[in-house]
């Protein structure tokens, strides 16, 4: 054969990049991309993460029966260390989910920070796991608690919902929203449909454009959500 | 004037170090619930007033009208403030409790710093995690930082023992001592200050 990179097709070289993108290391680490810089939370990634358990799993029984046949300690550690960056990835990305405690990224989306309004919005519910849904209420009962010990309690009758003002209040205007409209760099995946910088589909103007994989985009968040979940684009 | 002590107190959170808590201002913190209700009080005469000489509440736009609409919202102010004392805090708390409520009590200098109340709702929440990774049986409070090495050294601060025993071995951490344990293995321990990571 005696082909080197240097002699690769340009096509040969997309279907090598293709390939690439699509193992679950690749997938995982976009997912988890999205999720840092995303200002909402995402469908959680159900499929994925049940196969980077079961493989991850694979690799410690490896890593194990390395370090007991007692095989060249060297493979055993890079085996562990591959090991290590799979857990990393895995855990960062459910940790993501839950927490805020991002310095990059302090007004990013997490279950803790917004569980109130998760838990009245259906579409961000159900993008929830079973077990982020449970932790999500448990959360809810539990800072409901202590603000009802603390502070609700002790004020008058008529201002002691968490969620209300007060009682004339018409809307949930205790709960923190998440911030749609901010800006994010967004990384083309694959060849988007004519785009407009308001999300319209139908233009008004001709200031519609086009991305090709690669392209890099500021672009405000909120028009360009379904670009996102149809995997379109990716956040960087 | 309105609204001036609940300043003080969120001015109080917001002036302290980022992701630390000082103690737990119940002084300040009584003083504006009891605003609060006197704010109820005074509103309240103020519409029965109104009720008395024969005005609609909603519509009669007179003085007394205008003063209870600002003692409401001063007290709405107040709640909000009193609201943002208390969650901001429980930011913190929860994040303590990521970082060490599942595994050990924590320090007492920061536990000082908690209001009862607090102090449970750390204990609540870490058990909420804790029940959220044994349903996942995955440890998501490790790892915290992109692992560059497997392996880490590591200098023993306060006089460990040798009743640690980690997963590939074990040792006395005498204080001072150095040891190259599993990243994993001392993560917990580098996260409560007992040993700092020896870099370079």
């Amino acid at each position: 054969m005696g082909s080197s990179a240097g002699e690769w097709s340009a096509e040969q070289i997309d279907d090598y990049e293709t390939l690439i993108s699509t193992t679950d290391v690749e997938l995982l680490k976009k997912a988890w991309r999205n999720e840092k810089v995303s200002p909402e939370i995402l469908p959680f990634e159900e499929a994925l993460v049940k196969r980077a358990k079961e493989q991850i799993q694979l690799m410690e029984e490896t890593v194990d029966d390395f370090v007991e046949s007692g095989h060249d300690p060297l493979i055993a550690s890079l085996y562990q260390m591959d090991l290590d960056r799979a857990q990393f990835l895995l855990r960062s990305y459910l940790r993501v989910r839950l927490q805020k405690n991002r310095p990059r990224n302090p007004s990013g989306f997490a279950i803790e920070k917004f569980m109130f309004y998760i838990w009245k919005t259906d579409t961000y519910r159900n993008r929830l796991s079973m077990e982020e849904e449970k932790f999500t209420e448990r959360c809810i009962r539990d800072i409901g608690k202590h603000l009802e010990e603390t502070v609700l309690s002790n004020l008058p009758d008529n201002y002691q919902s968490v969620l209300n003002q007060s009682v004339i209040s018409e809307e949930d205007d205790m709960v923190p929203e998440p911030l749609l409209d901010t800006f994010v760099v967004a990384k083309c995946e694959r060849t988007t449909r004519p785009l407009y910088l308001d999300g319209s589909r139908q233009s008004t103007g001709d200031d519609h454009f086009l991305m090709v994989p690669g392209d890099l985009c500021i672009l405000r968040y909120r028009p360009f959500q379904e670009e996102l979940m149809s995997g379109n684009i990716s956040l960087v | 004037m309105h609204g001036r002590k609940a300043y003080e107190l969120v001015k109080e959170f917001s002036s302290g170090e980022k992701g630390h808590l000082k103690i737990f201002n119940n002084e300040l913190f009584e003083r504006v619930t009891e605003e609060c209700n006197e704010h109820h009080n005074a509103l309240q005469s103020l519409i029965r007033k109104m009720q008395e000489e024969g005005l609609e509440v909603q519509t009669a736009k007179n003085a007394d009208h205008y003063g209870s609409l600002i003692h409401h919202l001063s007290l709405i102010r107040n709640k909000r403030c009193l609201m943002a004392y208390v969650y901001n805090r429980a930011e913190i708390i929860r994040d303590l409790a990521w970082k060490v409520g599942l595994l050990h009590e924590l320090p007492r200098e920061i536990q000082e710093k908690f209001s009862d109340s607090e102090e449970q709702y750390f204990k609540d929440h870490s058990k909420s995690l804790k029940s959220y990774m044994s349903q996942l049986s995955l440890d998501v409070n490790v790892d915290m930082v992109p692992p560059k090495d497997p392996y880490i050294k590591i200098r023993v601060l306060e006089d460990l023992g040798s009743g640690i025993i980690l997963s590939d071995k074990s040792a006395n951490f005498a204080r001072h001592s150095m040891h190259f344990l599993k990243r994993t293995d001392a993560e917990q321990y580098i996260a409560r200050g007992l040993m700092e990571e020896l870099t370079g």
